[in-house]
């Protein structure tokens, strides 16, 4: 380059860069500035709704809510729709189907629900018997899972009675373990509940997952979710009993319909169907149950021997 | 006042930014598998290109023209938080359903094409007019298409079933009704975006 032409150079661009420059840093601060006030006046928003979303999917899975919202309870092995009485703190049974508020499903969620700790023994411990504080122990294990700990977190769900009967000898109906695994495109999260034999589902959900829409996020949809009750954590062996000791645990996705796969075999009782078109997303969730499961294995054999 | 309904009246159908110019078809696939996820995005996507388009013009005459692409971009993806934020807050069912595709709205070519064709080059009322209809043009199309994928691929539409549950084969009727597999993939969306390009121009030819 000879001297004349960088002189010409530097004649044209430094006043302009520097007025580009200084446009650029001003439009990013502004539109930083706007962010900034913007997230941190929505957080507190989101945060509750996230917080309310997975209390509500908890719910849904011990089928305490239903899908379509509205609160459910349990008579004679059948559930009836019902609505929050606040006379007897309690729920009663309703043939007027109404949803339920989100204080509602606050309240009862406070009331039903107490997260506790299983030791590597398989017993239950409290949060203060561990030396553990639950909010921090939430904050730190949700995006890693809380199988692998040592103390691995469990929900006890109890009867339908008001707050005063609700004490920590009442026998729970259900539990609800946490379970999570990775889909097809990442990580997915969800809950299983068990009834208080240890060995029956009562329901599944998903709460948080990025499947493919249309395909595998079908994971979360209620008609794909509703096959899991009353299906069983315990393999069958094939004459149809459990040993509860040797059988394996899990409940596995099939690629395809459960009759097509392994006709009326006691192990059909362990399976649901597969979604069409999401066979990895299905590898994925019976991998979560499997991988899960096995870590509360003592508590649930357990329960299921009556211990 | 005739002006500025032609800068609203235009992208709608005679300019209209799917049919005609075919920009932002990437996101017309992605997102059309169901009406209600396409109706947000119609929604999501109206609002960014109205107020992106806004700003740009406003800012029109100090931006430097060798960074005006990445100003442009800033503002875009400023109003594309601004929503996704907004739907966590708010919506936070429709988010979870909607997921990565709210973000994707920044690379969707139709909105960087309207700052970048319209509204650097004229006042911000008509260039804020000329934002909303580009999107409510794409809303239209995307919408439609959805319709299609959701009546034939799941046989429902806006999340009701409207094919009978009663026709579909099961194992005693195998001869009965069966959704269209290949509605709920990709190349679906192709196809149908591909017949309404091909009617639209049909039409315009016509009118020539």
């Amino acid at each position: 380059m000879s001297f004349d032409e960088s002189e010409k150079i530097k004649e044209f661009h430094p006043p302009k860069n520097y007025k580009t420059l200084f446009f650029v840093v001003i439009l990013c601060s502004f539109c930083a500035l706007i962010l900034a006030i913007l997230a941190s006046s929505l957080n507190q928003k989101q945060e509750e709704a996230k917080t309310v979303d997975r209390s509500k999917q908890l719910l849904i899975a011990a089928r305490v809510l239903s899908y379509q919202n509205y609160f459910l309870i349990k008579e004679d092995n059948e559930y009836h729709p019902a609505v929050f009485d606040q006379n007897s703190d309690n729920l009663v049974e309703t043939s007027e189907i109404r949803k339920a508020t989100q204080k509602e499903i606050l309240y009862i969620y406070e009331k039903r629900v107490k997260p506790k700790l299983i030791d590597p023994k398989g017993n239950l411990v409290d949060f203060s018997t561990a030396g553990i504080n639950y909010q921090k122990y939430l904050e730190d294990n949700q995006k890693t899972g809380y199988a692998s700990l040592k103390y691995k977190l469990i929900y006890l769900v109890y009867p339908n009675a008001s707050s005063s009967q609700i004490s920590d000898s009442t026998k729970p109906i259900g539990y609800v373990i946490p379970v999570n695994g990775m889909g097809l495109w990442d990580a997915i999260y969800g809950y299983l509940a068990v009834e208080s034999n240890g060995d029956t589902v009562i329901g599944t959900t998903w709460y948080e997952q990025s499947e493919t829409a249309g395909l595998g996020a079908n994971i979360a949809l209620p008609a794909w979710q509703e096959q899991f009750h009353n299906k069983v954590i315990f393999q069958k062996a094939p004459d149809g009993t459990t040993n509860f000791q040797r059988a394996q645990i899990g409940i596995i996705v099939v690629k395809g319909k459960v009759s097509e796969v392994y006709g009326s075999s006691p192990k059909s009782d362990s399976a649901v169907d597969g979604i069409t078109g999401a066979t990895l997303t299905g590898m994925g969730v019976t991998d979560a149950y499997r991988d899960v499961l096995k870590q509360y294995r003592p508590f649930l054999e357990k329960l299921a021997e009556g211990k | 006042m005739k002006k500025y309904r032609s800068f609203f009246l235009d992208p709608l159908w005679k300019n209209n930014q799917i049919l005609v110019a075919i920009l932002g078809i990437c996101s017309a696939l992605a997102v059309t598998i169901k009406v209600q996820v396409a109706l947000t995005m119609a929604l999501a996507v109206s609002f960014v290109t109205a107020f992106s388009s806004f700003f740009v013009s406003l800012i029109r005459k100090i931006t430097p023209d060798n960074v005006r692409m990445i100003a442009q971009l800033a503002i875009i993806s400023l109003f594309v938080i601004i929503v996704d934020q907004f739907l966590k807050a708010f919506f936070y069912e429709m988010s979870k359903v909607l997921s990565v595709f709210v973000g994707l709205i920044i690379t969707n070519c139709l909105v960087m094409g309207r700052a970048e064709s319209m509204a650097k080059n004229v006042a911000p009322i008509p260039a804020f007019l000329d934002g909303l209809s580009a999107g409510l043009g794409y809303g239209y199309v995307i919408i439609a298409v959805g319709a299609i994928r959701e009546i034939f691929g799941f046989g429902s539409f806006f999340g009701f079933q409207i094919i009978p549950l009663s026709w579909y084969a099961t194992a005693e009727n195998p001869g009965g009704y069966v959704n269209f597999g290949l509605m709920p993939l990709a190349p679906a969306a192709f196809f149908i975006l591909g017949g309404f390009i091909w009617i639209a121009n049909i039409i315009n030819e016509k009118r020539l």
